[in-house]
């Protein structure tokens, strides 16, 4: 018999609800090892929510959610032995310094000897914070923080890493050493569940994505397969040389066409469908007589995927 | 290196090998110290580790000893000059040493306790504790890391103030044992109130209750302060004739069980306190107050036995009294839990028939809760009954009267405890079917249940009339158990309405008692359910079983 492969993190008709708020309704998905996964929606769609769930600081309301088959809500201590999670704030001491706070957190999970020795010198050799080892925590840039405080998230070795918004507030360099370092977890066959409201930023990195929205998981899958299935919307230019006003009413009573705008004899509009589409609605401008000199389309971006996704899913 | 000597070289040479392998051996020796420290160190708890380079390098640590020893330095200068150079022959020790005290007594009443609280407080206020709180750590081992960074902060201004004490001990009138006993009982008291901070910090989860939390603890820490130093002003004094009395002792010992299973009930709700919901958070707690209960009941019969005669009433009618009042408090913490049984404290009920009917009480849930301090109660309730009619009622005329209050007394106060307990879980039941309510908030329902059963009727009888109801313990005031009970508290006999009222409170009790059975029954009818199959296959993997070896020839076939 073949044995599955055991998600390292699983969410199972997962809700939490806070009196009238379902800030997590019945969102269910799977990551495995080596697997990023991007969580992204809105600010207050639930993301946090469901994360701290998973970090065994937060109970359910309904449904479980396991790592590495043990349920946060039943064995909390066989979770957090193998999950390290990163919250949207940093939790710094007074008086500690970038060692010692990584010191204190290695014992915290157990590590002695050698292996808390090793387990710090290779988190700040991964973190580049090795330069930073006696500056006091109080006085590290944001970036630097940050940089710590993933390497506290992955000071045990945890199988499954759950980071919320880790990129929130970083400068453009500091999220590609982010993005680098996430990629290379992965490689070692972490499974991550990253945050976002911005979807392009996970966009690169994620193998697989859910898009959140008030509470309720709107889809889930690949970018490609995500893309696939919110029908494409082209931003569509079009110029001619006479007919203006005719081409606007034809325009008008065309399908799959919307948001006409005309300036001049250029017309923009946003058109649904895929290459094809786009090229019957050109055949048929021509054939209707219209001269065209200028036809150009434009595919959204992952930006207006999201904005597409969940637009107009507003309870 | 000295230019060799031709003649004396081979001396030179054996002393200096002899001297090289006497310091090989030296070097060796501290290494193995070394490193057994470094094995102590690498085990040692987190918390205490991290706490105590923080404290390292914190400059209100810093500046605090140091103002101990510039405090401890006046002293002694002021005191020397002051006495002058009789110093060493009036019995000047015991102001000398007083004022070492006063030194002493303030960091370890005030500032150590205090700074336990805060640490607990600081690392919620700045989320560490949230992170603290989903490493391997356990509660306990955050508990006594908290204790332990206090020992040592507690440690080291002893270490500050203690050459002066040493020094008052040349002068006269100040005895060694004194001393100790002053210094133990300091020590001990300044574990006591960390450990009360530390469960304060626990319990102050939110801002409001923090503010309400730490200001009640600074009067609390002020109040023992003021407490310490009046106590060993008196005790410097007189301690001479009180070591020398069997009954200090005596009474120490019985502070002393006192002081440590009230500290291990404070220690295992500070834990239960920061243990994970579906955790067992009720049953280590169950056992300190059921071993408290024993120490306590266990004095009280030494007492009685030792001085016989009268007191044996007295004390009967002090311990229904007490553990009466102590598992009222008890009981309205205990019917405050959850009554749903999460399936990780199911995985470890009792199991066998024996277990279940010995342990069944000791599971968490408000209806075994109740269950709990009624059970208890009933047990101490039925023993004082049975010694209050055992003991002949020979010794002075008016004690069969006595002996018949004081078991109306217990009887009453049974039933009381019984109504009230149980009226205020129905009340929490009813409650929690529409809202959510914490511990405290039971803790507050009950006690606003027994104000207006208390405060009402009094508050009717004085709007109505003044005379005609006018004598205490009235049948119409039944529903408050102060003045009902207070006639039988004293000598006199018992009132003639005893009967009446007993059975009033009594039908009371049962029929609350009654109302909650239903909810009690279904909560002891949980079973053991099977470990998850993951947890299963981990435990295995962890523990593979192992092949027993036949250890001996009868165990082979
Ligand atoms: N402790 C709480 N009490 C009440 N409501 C909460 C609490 N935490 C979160 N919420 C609500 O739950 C919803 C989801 O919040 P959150 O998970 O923080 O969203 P996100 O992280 O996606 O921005 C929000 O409407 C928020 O107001
Ligand atoms: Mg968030």
């Amino acid at each position: 018999m073949i044995q599955p492969r055991r998600p390292l993190i699983e969410l199972r008709q997962l809700r939490r609800y806070f009196g009238e708020t379902r800030a997590v309704d019945d969102v269910s998905f799977e990551v495995h090892s080596g697997e990023v996964f991007g969580y992204i929606g809105p600010n207050g769609a639930g993301k946090t929510t469901s994360m701290r769930i998973l970090a065994t600081l937060d109970e359910p309301t309904s449904g479980d959610a396991l790592v590495d088959g043990f349920s946060v809500v039943e064995d909390p201590d066989r979770v957090r032995t193998r999950l390290g999670f990163m919250p949207d704030y940093f939790g710094t001491y007074r008086n500690v310094n970038v060692r010692d706070y990584l010191d204190f957190f290695a014992r915290s999970y157990g590590l002695h000897g050698r292996r808390r020795l090793r387990a710090i010198d290779y988190v700040m050799r991964f973190t580049l914070l090795d330069q930073l080892a006696d500056k006091p925590i109080d006085g590290l840039s944001k970036g630097m923080k940050g940089r710590l405080c993933l390497g506290r998230t992955m000071i045990h070795d945890p199988a499954v890493m759950v980071l919320d918004e880790p990129a929130a507030g970083l400068d453009p360099r500091a999220r590609i050493e982010l993005r680098e370092m996430i990629a290379q977890l992965a490689a070692n066959g972490k499974a991550i569940l990253i945050s976002s409201h911005i979807l392009t930023e996970l966009a690169e990195i994620c193998n697989k994505i859910a898009i959140l929205e008030k509470g309720r998981l709107l889809t889930v899958g690949s970018i490609a397969e995500i893309s696939a299935q919110a029908e494409i919307v082209c931003q569509v230019h079009l110029s001619l040389l006479t007919g203006t006003d005719r081409l606007q009413r034809w325009l008008e009573n065309c399908d799959g066409v919307r948001d006409v705008s005309v300036v001049d004899t250029h017309f923009s509009l946003t058109h649904e469908g895929g290459p094809n589409e786009q090229a019957l609605l050109l055949r048929q401008i021509v054939e209707a007589g219209f001269e065209v000199v200028e036809f150009s389309s434009k595919t959204k971006s992952l930006e207006d995927i999201f904005l597409h996704v969940t637009e107009g899913r507003v309870q | 290196m000295s230019p060799t000597d031709p003649r004396t070289g081979t001396r030179d040479s054996v002393s200096q090998s002899y001297l090289t392998a006497s310091l090989l051996a030296l070097w060796l020796t501290w290494r193995k110290i070394e490193r057994q420290l470094e094995r102590i160190a690498d085990r040692a708890n987190p918390i205490l580790v991290k706490e105590t380079r923080q404290a390292l390098k914190s400059r209100q640590f810093i500046s605090t000893f140091l103002l101990i020893l510039a405090a401890c330095w006046i002293a002694s200068l002021g005191g020397m000059a002051i006495i002058g150079p009789q110093i060493y022959y009036a019995a000047a020790g015991s102001e000398m040493l007083l004022a070492y005290y006063a030194i002493l007594a303030f960091p370890l009443t005030i500032i150590v306790p205090y700074s336990a609280y805060r640490s607990l407080a600081t690392e919620q206020e700045e989320n560490t504790y949230e992170l603290l709180s989903i490493t391997a750590l356990s509660p306990s081992q955050i508990v006594n890391g908290k204790l332990g960074s206090a020992m040592v902060q507690m440690l080291i201004y002893l270490s500050a103030v203690s050459p002066c004490i040493a020094f008052t001990l040349l002068l006269r009138g100040v005895e060694p044992l004194t001393v100790a006993v002053l210094l133990l009982h300091t020590v001990l008291g300044s574990m006591g109130l960390s450990m009360l901070a530390i469960l304060a910090g626990a319990v102050s989860r939110v801002n409001y209750s923090q503010i309400l939390v730490s200001v009640g603890l600074v009067l609390i820490l002020t109040w023992t302060f003021g407490l310490a130093m009046a106590s060993a002003a008196t005790f410097v004094y007189e301690g001479y004739s009180t070591l020398r009395e069997r009954s200090f002792w005596i009474a120490n010992l019985a502070v002393l069980t006192f002081y440590f299973t009230t500290f291990a009930l404070a220690y295992t709700a500070a834990t239960a306190r920061l243990s994970f919901a579906s955790a067992n958070r009720s049953t280590p707690l169950r056992w300190a107050m059921l071993i408290q209960q024993a120490c306590f009941l266990g004095w009280m019969a030494a007492l009685a036995s030792a001085e016989g005669g009268a007191s044996i009433l007295a004390t009967v009618f002090a311990s229904g009294f007490i553990l009466g009042i102590y598992w009222y408090l008890m009981g309205t913490l205990l019917t405050g839990e959850w009554p749903h049984l999460s399936q990780r404290v199911q995985r470890t009920l009792p199991q066998s028939t024996l277990g279940r009917m010995l342990f069944t009480w000791f599971n968490p849930g408000a209806g075994t809760g109740y269950l709990f301090s009624v059970a208890n109660l009933t047990a101490v309730v039925a023993a004082g009954l049975i010694v209050l009619f055992s003991i002949k009622p020979s010794a002075a005329a008016r004690w069969p009267v006595f002996n018949e209050s004081a078991a109306y007394f217990l009887v009453i106060g049974w039933g009381y405890v019984v109504a009230f307990l149980g009226l205020g879980r129905l009340l929490i039941n009813i409650t929690r079917r529409f809202t959510y309510l914490p511990l405290a908030g039971c803790f507050l329902l009950h006690l606003v249940l027994l104000m207006m059963a208390s405060g009402l009727p009094l508050a009717a009888r004085l709007m109505v009339s003044r005379r005609q109801f006018s004598s205490t313990g009235s049948v119409l005031e039944i529903t408050n158990p102060f003045l009902t009970l207070e006639p039988y508290t004293s000598s006199s006999a018992a009132p003639t309405n005893a009967p009446l009222t007993t059975i009033m409170v009594l039908t009371a009790a049962l029929v609350v008692l009654l109302l909650n059975l239903r909810s009690v029954v279904r909560e002891l009818q949980h079973h053991r359910i099977a470990l998850p199959e993951r947890v299963v296959e981990e435990e295995a993997a962890l523990h593979p079983p192992q092949i027993p070896a036949p250890s001996n020839p009868w165990e082979h076939q």
